[in-house]
């Protein structure tokens, strides 16, 4: 059993929302120390997204989307917009070897912390900032833009062990998300006629049970007969309608039509067993429930359980890069709001106890964000 | 300095996933060896459209936007001749990316303490619809029912026929690029080697974005009996957001074209055409605006030039089908 991969890369994390963090937190699942940095009047909007009763005692730490999002990191609040905040952070740049950010095309320029800024505090500092508008065009549009962070970080690492030198990183969200249509954009780019081949029986097929759906795809002939054996229907596999994926495609509405009659009689469970036993993919239309009871997912141990202070016990999807030889867990529950404050100020930056004292009076440094009353 | 140029990936892939995790490191100067079966090539070849109208192996979409900058060598590793050679490449290699059913490079005495064996620090990543372990990990999947299985078909509001694209393959593949390169690092340093399984079922299902928190916060909720208290997040919609750009409308993104973001570039048999660019940018690192490899194009280079056979061994394994 080895050491977690980026143990000893510590992250300086002031991101907030859905992408930025989801890359944060997968740094902080492969063992980087990620401090995510917040402010008493600017703290992670996940924060009051939450299903606590206004008058809970710490409602901002009792967000799910928040908790979910932030579990293995470290946490500290600090005004970084303030002339001697702004100087503390300049002290943890000089000592960490990434900072992540998500404010918004020149927000850092205006906080006077640009990335030469932060060159100069340490000239090996990767800076990555995450730009574009959000992505809601697809479900998993946000997630996309963090992850291409991530990645871009870890080939930035590489190169600093190879040059010396840090680097800046921009992941525009939309950029991100383009990449995942390359091959229809060219595609565009030649003019051309659909995609070949055509792949049909496929699609979606209403089984027993309300809302519940079956994909499923007939790549080839034989996948198609065996299909048709499992709906005991196998006169379909001689049909001169279906003989070939030209003609199932061309006469789909009929084919669906007699493949529905058998999914509705079956739930979608049942449905996929029975196809992927004769070596159809099939799989059912899994929702949100259905992820987080799924036995697949379970046998796998994707859910792990997780204690936070204030929120309690609930399951949270684990890290699930899966490395053989650095098993990777829910090490730490997301961060309370400054609960880190004595580990970076007192451990990391050897500040005395007047001097923390004094930066809190002055509104630097807290153990609480100001949270309106009324919400 | 082309300080990825050191990093060396050989790709066994077969699917949209594999390629587009190698893709990103080989358009940032990684050197990426295809290993590409003897005769049809890789599999994505086939899938159009295709340059000039007419299905060809060197003009298909699908390959040409995902084999950017990649180096190709035919080579059959079913035989024992071809995993000879294989094993030569896997001694100067930091990474293997492969997407078989669980079992399959074991059958072939690849696997991961084989591989361990022959080169220390390697890192093995294996891409699967559902991964190496579990009581799905043999089931068959398509784009289709790959995106079926992780939630986000059902947050879509896509239609019967399903989102379009390969939406869950390409999610895999770029998580298995990040986490392949942090892994990489680990190696180079440490001399660790890994195994990683991704699965691209749990891939999609670590993007659902508030829905998995909600629920899971409902399910903990209400079995602890506290009842669930009023929702104050503000309502989300499932389905796409009203400002939908189609594919068809991006190349036309004005907003892109100022970005730079589309690149042209130039193919000896698919002629000049417009690539989308990269997911992300860096300061540093140049990406690399270069083409897909023909079929078996760096034959000669890699396996002469660099494993030192002769053109005439070379010349009889074209023959017997092992390259």
């Amino acid at each position: 059993m080895f050491r977690l991969p980026l143990h000893g890369i510590r992250v300086l994390d002031l991101t907030m929302g859905w992408a930025a963090p989801y890359a944060t937190r997968l740094l902080a699942d492969m063992g980087a120390e990620v401090i995510k940095i917040e402010a008493t009047n600017r703290w992670d909007p996940l924060r009051s997204l939450s299903g606590a009763a206004s008058g809970a005692e710490r409602a901002w730490d009792r967000s799910p989307y928040f908790n979910h999002m932030n579990r293995n990191k470290y946490g500290c609040a600090l005004d970084i917009s303030k002339p001697r905040g702004r100087d503390l952070f300049l002290e943890l740049v000089a000592i960490s070897n990434v900072v992540v950010e998500s404010f918004g095309t020149g927000a850092m320029e205006e906080l006077d912390l640009g990335y030469r800024v932060l060159q100069e505090a340490n000239p090996e500092i990767i800076v990555v900032s995450l730009t574009g508008q959000e992505e809601h065009q697809a479900i998993y549009g946000e997630a996309v833009a963090g992850v291409a962070a991530t990645g871009a970080i870890a080939l930035a690492l590489w190169h600093r062990r190879r040059t010396g030198r840090g680097q800046y990183i921009e992941v525009d969200r939309q950029e991100a998300l383009v990449g995942l249509m390359g091959g229809q954009i060219l595609g565009l780019s030649m003019k051309a006629q659909k995609p070949h081949p055509l792949i049909a029986p496929q699609g979606c097929y209403p089984c027993s049970g309300d809302e519940q759906w079956l994909t499923l795809a007939c790549q080839d002939d034989a996948q198609f007969a065996a299909l048709c054996d499992i709906i005991g229907r196998r006169d379909l596999a001689a049909d001169p309608r279906f003989a070939d994926g030209t003609g199932r495609h061309r006469n789909r509405d009929a084919l669906n039509g007699l493949i529905a009659a058998w999914t509705r009689g079956r739930t979608k469970e049942e449905a996929a067993e029975a196809l992927q036993a004769a070596g159809v993919p099939a799989m059912p239309v899994l929702s949100v429930p259905d992820v987080f009871a799924d036995p697949h997912l379970r046998a796998r141990g994707f859910f792990e359980l997780v204690s936070h202070s204030v929120a309690g016990v609930w399951e949270v999807e684990g890290p699930h890069w899966r490395l053989s030889e650095s098993p990777a867990h829910i090490r730490l529950p997301a961060p309370a709001f400054g609960e880190h404050n004595e580990y970076v100020f007192r451990y990391l930056l050897g500040l005395s106890q007047e001097e923390i004292e004094a930066l809190a009076r002055e509104g630097l440094i807290a153990g609480r964000p100001e949270w309106p009353t009324e919400r | 300095m082309d300080a990825l140029a050191d990093i060396r990936i050989l790709d066994l892939s077969d699917g949209v996933a594999g390629a587009y995790c190698t893709k990103l490191f080989a358009d940032y100067g990684a050197d990426i060896i295809v290993i590409e079966p003897p005769g049809s090539g890789h599999p994505l070849r086939r899938y159009g459209p295709f340059a000039g109208g007419r299905p060809h192996p060197e003009t298909g979409a699908l390959w040409l936007y995902l084999g950017t900058n990649k180096r190709s060598v035919t080579l059959e590793i079913g035989s024992a001749a071809g995993r000879d050679l294989f094993r030569r490449l896997v001694e100067e290699a930091h990474v293997i990316v492969e997407s078989f059913p669980p079992g399959h490079m074991e059958s072939l005495g690849l696997d991961f303490r084989a591989l361990r064996g022959i080169k220390r620090r390697i890192v093995l990543v294996s891409i699967t619809p559902f991964g190496q372990t579990g009581p799905r990990a043999g089931w068959r999947a398509t784009s289709l029912t790959s995106f079926a299985s992780g939630g986000q078909m059902s947050l879509s509001g896509t239609s019967q026929r399903g989102p379009g694209g390969y939406p869950a393959e390409y999610q895999a593949g770029l998580q298995a690029f990040a986490a392949a390169a942090t892994a990489a690092y680990n190696a180079d340093a440490l001399e660790v080697p890994q195994h990683i399984d991704i699965s691209a079922q749990e891939c999609t299902a670590s993007a659902l974005g508030m829905h998995l928190p909600r629920w899971a916060y409902q399910k903990a909720a209400t079995s602890e009996g506290r009842g669930i208290e009023a929702e104050r997040s503000p309502r989300v919609s499932a389905g796409p957001a009203a400002s939908v750009h189609t594919v068809d409308e991006i190349p036309e993104s004005a907003r892109l074209a100022a970005r730079g973001y589309f690149q042209e570039i130039d193919h000896p048999r698919a002629g000049r055409l417009t690539y989308s660019g990269s997911p992300f940018r860096m300061s540093e690192v140049a990406w690399r605006a270069g083409r897909a490899p023909l079929l078996g194009e760096h034959n000669e280079e890699i396996f002469c030039g660099e494993l030192h056979l002769s053109r005439q061994e070379l010349f009889h394994l074209c023959a017997a089908g092992v390259v």
